[in-house]
């Protein structure tokens, strides 16, 4: 078998990285390839102004998208603190989705009729609550 | 008969309420099957595995169908899959016949599912017994050939590859793991991600992550419209459907049903790519094709047939080899491990009760579809019209619950969530696929185990050629999908070509056929 030229041998202390090694020389190939195939013609192409840039060269809301991920770094981050501060009842996720899901809700509203408002409200009240109060209280899942 | 003690009425009641908010989901624009299964995960955490398996089933079912709903009422698909029931649904809608075309769909929708059925029912225990067999070799390969059909049915086969490349990377970061034979340390890491990442990321945050979290991000990005603001929903008049519309189209149901059965075993291929393909072959093949795309029944029952037969296909693979065929079968699978149970060739034999279980919620799921459908349809169709900025909250707060409990309260997996929710966002932006990375994610530790255990014990690649004629059948099927790609890459190409060189059309968007091919 040693003349095998397709022979291996795996040293178990260092087989967690074998596998991963080999998936990074597939990647590193791929990659040249698709920078050979893809990338330089799509560049070619944003150069004499065809195509634009992904997520640079586009339009966007910026102020809904970076108000979401903001949103969403905040609620993630309040409901743990918020839940540590009364452990084991949900209120964590509790309260910080009420004020979660008026904020993102106004945030998304784009005309502040009073009609809208109110039912955002609402919903804001009560969605939390019920989904607070089957999981947690009726199907006695772990919240924060 | 044993399992039949497993259907009490709680049972009836999740399937039909899974149902009725899969189709709720579906009929949402921008709202998939997949989806209403990753949100509503957190709910079977309190049930056991076969009512929990009764609400998802209804869930994949209501979720898939619903598609159509906003397809035919306001020529926007729902889901990726009833991009085709919008060339005939719409048409039909705006000559007041929105109903009719609505129970047409609903119709053939409920064939297709059954037949799918059917076919699972059939196929799964004989491929699950013929791959009993399989070795770790064998086990490797299946994997291998799983991500080159997906890659080669791509919209571009070495984005498909790279993508499911990517999705392997990811599933091997945390330790290889000392129960799978590996020696416990970890890889692809900053030690200060140990206590974080020691057992890698969490299968339900990342799929809940990719398919939640950046769905909305892609929204919020484009302001939120209201693009159903303003638009009144014409459902049209009563009446002026009779079941005389499906006279003579019972070569068109069952060859979409089973286009639409065959497209969804193949693992990570979409609906769409059933439904186009469905509808193609029903406008090559059929008599008088002249009406297609002007609001002709026949259309719609190629369309929905085939994607509702999606269902018992892409549950094929799934329960008989562990291999998901679709984004949403993927989330499934989150949820047997969620319950203990491993999916693989051993799962039929070694769970009956569950298996029948399973096909009867699948069953009752699509008759339960077609009543709610049939019957209800004015008032199901009003949710098209529930505001983005109500639902997009809930469905945050429902991603988190799912990420949280899942194992018991863990933050971490929250914050995996936004962490997968931007990397899905920056994945479609630009341009890589969704469906083969999860496939790869999900795949990815096993391929390591296998593949460095069949070297272990052999040690020479040799093996993976010589080791059984199965292996040499997977190579040749691994060859013929690649080839597949190459050939269907060049005539594109081709017809690209001859599209430029006549200008643009603008007629029919056929986008859905080349870059659709995601479900999620």
């Amino acid at each position: 078998m040693a003349s095998d030229p397709l022979s291996v041998s795996i040293d178990f202390e260092t087989s967690h990285l074998f596998f991963p090694h080999i998936v990074h020389w597939v990647l590193a190939g791929l990659f040249a390839l698709i920078l050979v195939t893809k990338v330089v013609p799509f560049l070619a192409a944003v150069k004499r102004g065809e195509r634009t840039l992904p997520i640079i060269g586009e339009s966007r809301d910026s102020a809904r998208f970076f108000g979401t991920l903001a949103l969403i770094s905040a609620y993630f981050y309040l409901m743990a603190v918020v839940g540590d501060l009364f452990p084991y009842t949900g209120y964590g996720f509790l309260f910080v989705s009420m004020a979660f899901v008026l904020a993102m809700s106004l945030m998304y509203l784009h005309e502040w009729t009073k009609k809208a408002l109110i039912i955002v409200v609402i919903n804001a009240i009560v969605a939390p609550t019920l989904a607070w109060f089957v999981l947690a209280k009726l199907f006695t899942i772990t919240l924060p | 008969m044993e399992f039949l003690t497993f259907i009490d009425l709680s049972f009836l009641m999740l399937v039909s309420f899974g149902t009725l908010v899969g189709i709720i989901f579906g009929a949402i624009p921008g709202m998939t099957a997949t989806m209403a299964v990753a949100v509503c995960l957190p709910l079977t955490y309190a049930l056991g595995l076969n009512h929990g398996l009764a609400l998802l089933l209804g869930l994949y079912v209501g979720g898939i169908s619903g598609g159509m709903v906003p397809a035919v009422l306001l020529n926007i698909p729902g889901t990726p899959s009833s991009i085709t029931t919008t060339f005939d649904g719409y048409p039909m809608a705006q000559k007041g016949e929105g109903e009719k075309a609505l129970r047409v769909c609903v119709i053939a929708s409920l064939v297709g599912g059954l037949v799918s059925a059917l076919v699972l029912f059939l196929f799964a225990p004989l491929l699950a017994d013929f791959s009993i067999k399989f070795s770790y070799v064998e086990k490797f390969l299946i994997i291998l050939l799983a991500l080159s059909v997906i890659a080669s049915l791509s919209s571009s086969m070495l984005i498909g590859i790279f993508s499911g490349v990517i999705g392997i990377w990811l599933s091997l970061i945390g330790d290889y793991s000392v129960s799978d034979g590996g020696n416990g340390h970890t890889r692809l890491m900053f030690d200060f991600m140990e206590p974080y990442l020691f057992e890698g990321f969490s299968l339900l945050p990342v799929l809940i992550g990719i398919f939640g979290i950046s769905t909305i991000l892609l929204e919020a990005e484009k302001g939120v419209k209201r693009d159903m603001a303003g638009e009144r929903i014409k459902i049209g008049k009563e009446g002026g459907f009779s079941l005389s519309i499906f006279k003579g189209s019972f070569t068109n149901l069952t060859r979409s049903s089973f286009i639409g059965t065959f497209v969804g075993m193949l693992p990570g291929v979409g609906g769409s790519a059933a439904s186009v393909l469905a509808y193609t072959q029903e406008k090559n093949l059929a008599k008088d094709s002249s009406q297609m795309g002007k609001g002709a029944p026949q259309g719609l029952i190629a369309s929905e047939s085939a994607n509702n037969a999606l269902t018992g296909g892409a549950l094929i693979p799934l329960l008989s080899l562990g291999i998901p065929g679709d984004s949403t079968t993927a989330v499934l699978i989150g949820a047997f491990t969620l319950q203990g149970i491993q999916v693989g060739p051993l799962f039929i034999p070694e769970n009956h009760d569950t298996w029948y279980v399973m096909m009867t919620a699948l069953v009752l799921a699509n008759f339960i579809m077609f009543g709610l459908m049939f019957f209800a349809i004015k008032h199901i169709a009003k949710v098209v019209m529930v505001p983005k900025h109500i639902l997009y909250p809930l469905i945050v707060m429902m991603c988190v619950v799912g990420a949280y409990a899942i194992n018991y309260g863990i933050m971490f997996d929250v914050w995996t969530l936004l962490i997968f929710g931007v990397l899905g966002y920056l994945i479609q932006k630009i341009g890589l696929e969704v469906a083969p990375l999860i496939i790869g994610f999900i795949l990815g530790s096993q391929a390591e185990v296998y593949f460095v255990k069949s070297l272990e014990s052999f040690g020479t690649y040799s093996i993976f050629f010589t080791k059984s004629p199965i292996a040499m059948v997977l190579w040749g099927l691994i060859a013929a999908s690649v080839l597949f790609a190459i050939v269907m890459g060049f005539k594109s190409r081709a017809r690209q070509k001859v599209e430029l060189s006549q200008m643009h059309d603008p007629s029919h968007t056929d986008s859905g056929a080349h870059h659709d091919s995601r479900n999620d």
